[in-house]
């Protein structure tokens, strides 16, 4: 396992009216996070929130090119991303348990927070595909060419890794700085990794380790 | 963070404690016995909620030291509410230092508050000052800083400073409209009722008169000499002579003070000072051993001439003798002075207050309540006892701050 300190690149916020973030996505122009109560769209080049949608917003955020999901209690809404309607709802496979979520490959990978577990669903019925065990807390996921990043949070400790999806083994662990919390986790394609930071009520990017 | 966990969490910042129970009431992890507990305790059911809170510390584990010490503190000012003083300050203060090490400020502060309140409660004024002392004052939230200035009025009261008090209470009044909590409004407001109520009696030259605790505090620079039965001292201006130690004596002083410019005689002396039903000789000879005691003490300030009938008190350079006693002086006064704070206390939290043995505690209870002073409920360990009751009586539960944050 390589074991490193997370380079954190650059950070966004804190925002006006912002306690927490909950979940991270990407849109390709836009990083939108959960606050709560709201999603928000924040412009990376300027750090500014572009734009708000009103809708419950308690754990993780992913994008699947036209919607946006995101937990809820013990669901997973289905928000168009155009217009913030919520055009459909699952319920969460962790039934209320859930912490971080992602898109890829045509599933939604959701982080069952205390159960240490990321499940892969269908993202039309709900149903778990299959299940991977992690070792530690789970609260963000992320994939990005072909690697299955996820953050963890026990107690005061929090580490973005990447680990094998088929055997849960980490190959992989970026330590953030003593009491800094990861919330939600996002690649944006390239490099860069954000991070939400649980009450800090920030963004951060962190720079994903090239590979050779 | 969790989903539920944050939904519920958010629904008790928002005071909507039952939201939050919907949500979690049927989990039993960690984070939710804790909301749990802590949305039971804003219910009033508090013995459920110190339950919850205690089984959450145990929940969390090694690694959420953070989480498990906000625990801790809810639970100690549960028990502050419930005047379960026996609770184990060892704890708290594990778990504010546990708070302060990990950055949560606000939290350590509270429970810094919360001990304070506790040695206060306990009458152990300097400890109390020393602990508010320790506390980072700069970013305190509204409520912290009304709890603050409450415990500082408090501190005032108890040392007669009328205007500090006066001035801690206006602050806290200002903070308690800022955060707008209506139970905070209205322990400030019931605390300045202290101010207008009044705190002592002056005895002199046989007549007496009740004063508020701002002429008390005049009465420091008056030019009288003063019988302080609160501190039980005797002092003239800066000069005291303290007889905490020596109750026959200070007997002795506050009836000669009394009586003055009049004497007292040796039987009524004895009788009181002595508590002796008959007055025989080694009675005389042990009451001419105290007064020379007596008058060595208060050479300073006094001098005691014996006359035909007894003894009379000649102050030094001054025309005035005054008796500062308590508002009531009945049988077990102290007693029902803690209880008039108008919270359920149970016998051996009051002995522990008091500094007196459980049962004494006991037998004056039940002596009180026969006469309808105070009043009980529950059985056993359980029971607590309370003057009656008055109205909207405030139960001073604030909770650490938001307890569980993603």
């Amino acid at each position: 396992m390589k074991r490193s300190a997370a380079e954190i690149v650059r950070e966004y916020g804190p925002f006006p009216g912002v306690e927490a973030v909950h979940g991270v996505t990407y849109d390709g122009t836009h990083v939108w996070f959960a606050s709560g109560d709201k999603l928000n769209a924040v412009d990376p080049a300027n750090g500014k929130i572009a734009r708000s949608l009103d809708v419950a917003a308690h754990a993780g955020t992913a994008f699947d090119g036209r919607h946006l999901f995101q937990i809820a209690e013990d669901r997973i809404q289905k928000i168009d991303a155009a217009t913030g309607a919520v055009v459909g709802t699952i319920p969460s496979p962790g039934g209320g348990g859930d912490s971080g979520l992602a898109w890829a490959e045509g599933s939604l990978w959701v982080g069952q927070y205390r159960e240490r577990k990321i499940h892969q669903i269908d993202p039309d019925s709900g149903k778990i595909l299959r299940t991977i065990e992690s070792k530690r807390f789970v609260t963000g996921v992320t994939w990005v060419d072909g690697e299955l990043w996820h953050g963890t949070w026990e107690g005061e400790d929090s580490d973005v890794r990447r680990i094998d999806p088929d055997t849960g083994k980490v190959l992989e662990q970026l330590d953030l700085p003593e009491g800094t919390m990861v919330s939600g986790l996002e690649s944006d394609g390239g490099d860069r990794l954000f991070c939400g930071s649980g009450s800090a009520g920030k963004v951060r990017a962190v720079r994903r380790p090239g590979r050779r | 963070m969790e989903s539920l966990i944050t939904a519920a969490a958010r629904a008790l910042e928002a005071g909507d404690p039952l939201g939050a129970l919907n949500r979690v009431a049927l989990r039993n992890d960690a984070p939710s016995l804790a909301l749990r507990g802590i949305a039971m305790a804003q219910l009033g059911d508090l013995a459920k909620a110190k339950t919850l809170l205690r089984s959450a510390a145990r929940a969390f584990g090694p690694r959420e030291a953070v989480a498990r010490a906000r625990c801790v503190v809810a639970e100690a000012e549960i028990a502050l509410v419930l005047r379960d003083l026996s609770w184990p300050a060892r704890m708290l203060a594990g778990a504010r230092a546990t708070l302060a090490s990990h950055g949560d400020l606000a939290n350590a502060a509270h429970a810094g508050h919360i001990e304070a309140r506790h040695l206060l409660l306990l009458g152990r004024i300097d400890d109390a000052e020393r602990a508010l002392a320790e506390i980072s004052v700069s970013p305190l939230p509204p409520a912290s800083q009304v709890v603050r200035e409450l415990v500082v009025a408090g501190i005032a009261i108890r040392r007669l400073k009328s205007r500090d008090a006066r001035a801690a209470l206006e602050r806290a009044g200002k903070a308690a409209r800022q955060a707008n909590i209506p139970a905070l409004v209205a322990e400030v407001d019931s605390a300045n009722l202290i101010l207008n109520t009044p705190a002592a009696r002056l005895i002199a030259r046989g007549s007496e008169h009740p004063l508020l605790l701002g002429e008390v505090e005049r009465l420091a620079t008056s030019t009288a000499l003063v019988v302080d039965t609160f501190h039980h001292v005797v002092r003239k201006q800066g000069v005291a002579v303290s007889l905490g130690t020596r109750p026959v004596l200070f007997a002795l002083a506050r009836l000669l003070a009394q009586a003055w410019p009049a004497d007292v005689s040796r039987e009524a002396l004895i009788s009181v000072a002595f508590r002796a039903k008959h007055v025989d000789e080694s009675h005389r000879a042990r009451l001419r051993v105290e007064i020379g005691r007596l008058r060595t003490q208060l050479k300073p300030l006094a001098d005691i001439r014996a006359t035909k009938q007894g003894f009379e008190l000649a102050p030094r350079k001054t025309r005035d003798v005054l008796v500062l006693a308590r508002p009531v002086e009945e049988k077990h006064a102290a007693v029902l002075a803690i209880l008039a704070d108008g919270e359920p206390w149970s016998s051996s939290a009051l002995a522990l207050a008091l500094g007196m043995s459980a049962r004494t505690v006991q037998r004056a209870l039940e002596e009180l309540a026969r006469s309808n002073k105070v009043q009980s409920f529950g059985q056993g360990r359980a029971r607590r006892w309370m003057t009656p009751p008055v109205p909207g009586f405030p139960t001073g539960l604030l909770l650490p701050g938001p307890l569980l944050k993603a």
